[in-house]
């Protein structure tokens, strides 16, 4: 190697070389790749590390943290870089494939605005101080995170436990905490398996299962052999056209706000019509026949023709499975119609409890983000640690978050990147990115499996001064004196011993298996559904026809809101509207013409709780009560390349009342638009709905694709 | 006729042969790809793992709007299709169609005749192949594409697109594209190589499977098939043969058509390789 003694860190990073060497030597070298410090000297790769052979990628095993479903990668690492990342194919939820925001963790992670060092009140300190002050002023303190699970959960419980109790408050706008909240009350399970491959129907009612519903890539997954003969048919009804809804055979548009008074008018039809039977549940037999289809079509525009058609295809087509999400009603709704068509132990299975329940997902909701500001607001909160989540961009101006967060004595943040909330936090804490630490995640609706993901670093720190989370946990812990953790030196020997713990062996061959599978597999508590009881079943009233309502689509793409300072994820073209870099406000065409606007027309859209302003798109796939402005952009504090568009989660309505029922983000929010005459071209993939009678997508119908078995 | 032109004469003889005849290569490999658009949901995973596998540069909303982005996969959405139609109703009756949309390799390529350097030809593996540091950027080639997959770089994006430490991610398998000169997807051309290396040095038949595009890959429904065409036993052979749907022909006459594989623009006589399997509808 070189004559002098080069410490570790310093020979990867000598390494680098490699890659500049070789985009010289196929002379088109770009000219913005500077030769880095030393390049004049060659050093021999004469003993090179395993992982080190010169223009060979090596791949490893870790776990994607783009969003809460955690699937597992491998990452292409080469010349000590992590470049690619690809599904795992072990795992049982994601087995190989990862989706668009998988893809971009390289871009986040290479990110220049990353956060690189740790603040006090907004100048640079050193880890000891921060550490210091944060040990000395957190007490009792509070734990405001997205979804959490694995080890890091175990230590903020652990943590909480050792300063006081705090709350931890799990933060996540788009989640699935209505189809939860039911699954609980009906099943006994809050999140029963689902299997959308035997299912010969799919109904959804707001649950986005192919968007951001659950756990999307298993769901595609499971999506693309229900598309297998005897081919599934998929129904959505919504207010606005998603990513499921634009895979579906039947499409219904429904007004924003009436989701479950469809869902009963299914139910009255499948009874009335079909004599499925509600024996045993004569509260939810009640619901459901007074749900006549005149009143469905009065309540949501549903006509009776497309009622019938859904619950015909639902009969004809068993086992099938409905999913529901558009509020708490709704999700308890389709609940009972699951109990009722048999499909509760056919595509609805019991979950599969970890026997270790302590590293089991914490799952976040948006009523979380309510509560955490009236409580803070209220003055309950001391000390808060947050991570993972922006309460300031996700809270509706109603909850008042930056009251509520300068009301908190002393905010820590974990972050990544500046944001929103990291601004108003007196200490910073800049973790290092998931593909440089080291983790255990357990996946939301993993599928019967037990399998635990580890995230184990693909490189060394991009920015050295970073730690990983899962250190930053530990110190923590350690500085508020949790017991048994000063034994550990870095939250690698804390992890090796808790999954060595886990898998019943310490054996070094063991854990490099685990590392290379990239999941342990923990053992499991079977569990069984609670037998169906009587619920009441009810509906909350929508706006009167003819009064707009907004709907925050979320997308797989920007999320939250969290993947807008992804250049990648800005330039993904969202999938319905085909625009990037922007946001729009989707209306129905009728609506727009009553309006007097075009595509392209800016409206300010206005609530009680104020307004936003941005362009017009057009389209049929949307019911002509609503107003879609998907959430995701109008960031104010995310870096350069999060600066366009608005945000409409600042207008939703926060009342108490909303929550309780429907969670923030699928409220009836009446809203007001008005053109305010600006116009300026939207910019999108192409300017183009239509095929214009060209046959690019040509079409086939359901019985010929069945008759020949799908050209299998 | 023993003249100067003798020899010129002999070989536009071997080289005008049309597709309908068989092309004019000796193929060594014939990639192709076909798409489910019965199982794309329209995601998108597909076109962000290609900018991340090739070194794509994202170049802003100005320059997309411009028709500048350099996207060699686009994700098109329609709302209506020919077959069905848009239906007559105020409201959408039905999903959209998604169509993922890239550079397919047509062995009667448009393009490549008209590069006045030729610096887009069709190699022995069947490919449509661009070679950058040929390329003068008469953009004559992306003009005659009537798919419209060809991507020029009309600015030095690299220093925006990469600003340092982004610049560390980027792909050494693959040449980072300066200004004036023309690309588009390769279907992974340096997997293609790599698979093909393994197969040598382990002293083996290249066999299915080996070379798997980025966006193959990682598609979450498995929409993507990509292989060898001369290789009989690979899964996208069995599939044209399967789809009844055979190269060299302008209009295919299938024993049973209501098999769903079709090609775009097959009527132009471009004879294109990626085989897409057509949407299916309830009706």
């Amino acid at each position: 190697m070189s004559k002098t003694k080069i410490d570790r860190r310093n020979f990867l990073k000598v390494l680098g070389l490699g890659t500049a060497g070789a985009a010289m030597a196929g002379c088109d070298m770009p000219s913005y790749v500077t030769s880095e410090e030393g390049a004049e000297k060659i050093y021999s790769y004469l003993a090179p590390e395993e992982y080190m052979i010169p223009g060979i990628g090596v791949w490893y095993a870790s776990t994607c943290q783009q969003c809460p479903a955690s699937c597992g990668v491998h990452g292409r690492v080469r010349e000590g870089r992590v470049l690619k990342l690809e599904g795992n194919p072990d795992t049982t939820v994601n087995a190989g494939k990862i989706c668009q925001m998988g893809q971009a963790s390289i871009q986040a992670h290479f990110h220049p605005e990353r956060l690189q060092n740790p603040t006090i009140n907004g100048k640079d300190a050193t880890w000891d101080e921060a550490l210091a002050l944060v040990k000395e002023k957190t007490g009792n303190a509070a734990w405001v995170t997205g979804t959490v699970s694995g080890h890091q959960r175990v230590l903020m419980d652990a943590h909480r436990q050792a300063s006081g109790n705090g709350r931890h408050y799990a933060i996540e706008a788009v989640n699935a905490r209505a189809w939860e909240d039911a699954s609980a009350t009906l099943l006994g399970d809050s999140n029963p398996n689902l299997h959308i491959d035997k299912a010969r129907a799919v109904l959804t009612i707001g649950a986005d299962f192919l968007g951001t519903w659950g756990n999307p890539v298993k769901s595609m997954r499971d999506y693309g052999n229900f598309r297998n003969a005897p081919r599934g048919v998929l129904m959505a009804i919504e207010p606005a056209m998603s990513m499921t809804g634009a895979n579906a055979d039947t499409w219904v548009a429904a007004r924003p706000g009436s989701e479950a008074a469809v869902v009963l008018g299914i139910g009255h039809v499948l009874i009335t019509k079909h004599g499925v039977s509600a024996a045993g549940m004569p509260s939810a037999a009640a619901a459901f026949a007074a749900m006549t289809p005149a009143r469905v079509l009065e309540l949501s525009g549903v006509s009776t023709a497309q009622l019938t058609k859904i619950a015909d295809t639902l009969m004809s087509n068993s086992p099938s499975l409905i999913l529901a999400n558009a509020s708490h009603a709704a999700a308890k709704a389709a609940q009972v119609l699951n109990l009722m068509l048999g499909n509760v132990g056919q595509t609805l299975t019991p979950s599969t409890a970890l026997a270790a329940n302590g590293l089991a997902p914490l799952t976040g909701s948006s009523k979380d983000l309510v509560e955490f500001a009236m409580d803070a607001n209220a003055g309950k909160i001391g000390a808060a640690f947050i991570t993972g989540t922006n309460p300031s961009f996700l809270a509706p101006k109603g909850l008042d978050m930056a009251a509520a967060l300068s009301k908190i004595g002393f905010k820590v943040a974990i972050a990544d990147f500046a944001d929103e909330t990291t601004k108003s936090c007196d200490v910073v804490l800049p973790m290092s990115s998931p593909l440089e630490a080291w983790g255990t995640h357990v996946p939301v609706n993993g599928g019967a499996s037990g399998d635990i993901h580890i995230q184990q670093p693909l490189m060394e720190n991009v920015y050295a001064n970073t730690r990983g989370f899962g250190d930053i946990l530990l110190s923590v812990g350690q500085g508020a004196g949790v017991e048994g953790l000063g034994a550990f030196e870095d939250y690698y020997g804390y992890l090796r011993t808790a999954v060595s713990a886990l898998i019943g062996s310490d054996m070094e061959g063991d854990w490099n298996k685990a590392l290379q599978a990239g999941k342990v597999t923990a053992a499991t508590i079977p569990m069984a559904f609670k037998a169906g009881e009587d619920v009441a079943l009810g509906f909350s009233e929508p706006a009167a026809a003819g009064t707009l309502s907004l709907v925050t689509s979320a997308r797989q793409g920007l999320y939250d809101g969290r993947h807008a300072n992804l250049p990648w994820m800005q330039e993904a073209p969202d999938q319905i509207s085909k625009a990037v870099w922007d946001s729009w406000a989707e209306m129905h065409p009728a609506t727009a013409a009553k309006l007097g606007v075009k595509d392209g027309d800016y409206v300010s859209i206005n609530t009680a709780n104020g307004a936003i302003s941005t362009r017009v798109f057009t389209y049929k796939g949307m019911h002509p009560d609503a107003v879609n402005v998907p959430m995701g952009r109008g960031h104010t504090d995310y870096g350069t390349y999060a600066t366009n568009g608005v945000n409409p989660l600042t207008i939703m309505d926060a009342s108490p009342g909303d929550r309780q029922t429907t969670e923030l983000l699928s409220s009836n929010l009446a809203v007001q638009v008005s053109p305010t005459g600006e116009n300026r071209h939207l910019v999108r993939l192409m300017d183009v709905d239509s095929q214009h009678g060209r046959k690019l997508v040509a079409t086939i119908t359901a019985d010929q694709f069945d008759r020949n078995q799908g050209g299998a | 006729m023993p003249s100067l032109l003798g020899n010129v004469f002999q070989s536009w003889a071997k080289y005008s042969k049309g597709n309908e005849q068989g092309g004019f290569h000796d193929y060594e490999h014939m990639y192709s790809m076909s798409i489910d658009l019965d199982k794309c949901t329209g995601c998108n995973a597909c076109s962000t793992a290609c900018y991340a596998e090739n070194n794509l540069a994202w170049v802003g909303e100005e320059k997309f709007g411009a028709r500048q982005a350099m996207n060699w996969m686009r994700v098109e959405r329609y709302f209506d299709e020919p077959d069905v139609g848009e239906g007559s109703s105020d409201s959408l009756e039905r999903g959209a169609s998604f169509l993922p949309m890239m550079c397919q390799h047509c062995n009667g390529a448009p393009c490549e005749p008209v590069c006045p350097v030729a610096a887009t030809y069709h190699t022995v593996d069947g490919l449509n192949a661009q070679i950058y540091n040929r390329c003068i950027g008469s953009r004559y080639c992306a003009n005659n594409c009537p798919i419209r997959v060809r991507n020029f770089n009309f600015y030095d994006n690299a220093p925006t697109a990469w600003p340092a430490p982004m610049d560390q991610g980027l792909n050494p398998d693959v040449t980072v594209r300066s200004l004036g000169v023309m690309e588009k997807c390769t279907f992974c051309v340096q997997r293609i190589r790599a698979g093909n290396d393994l197969a040598k040095r382990e002293g083996r038949k290249l066999q299915d499977g080996d070379i798997v595009t980025a966006c193959q890959q990682t598609c979450p429904t498995s929409a993507i098939v990509f292989g060898d065409l001369l290789d009989e036993a690979s899964e996208i052979s069995k599939a044209w043969k399967r789809q009844q749907v055979e190269l060299g022909k302008y209009k295919q006459d299938k024993e049973n058509p209501e098999m769903r594989g079709y090609r775009v623009y097959e009527e132009l006589n471009i004879d294109t390789k990626v085989l897409y399997l057509e949407r299916v509808r309830e009706v």
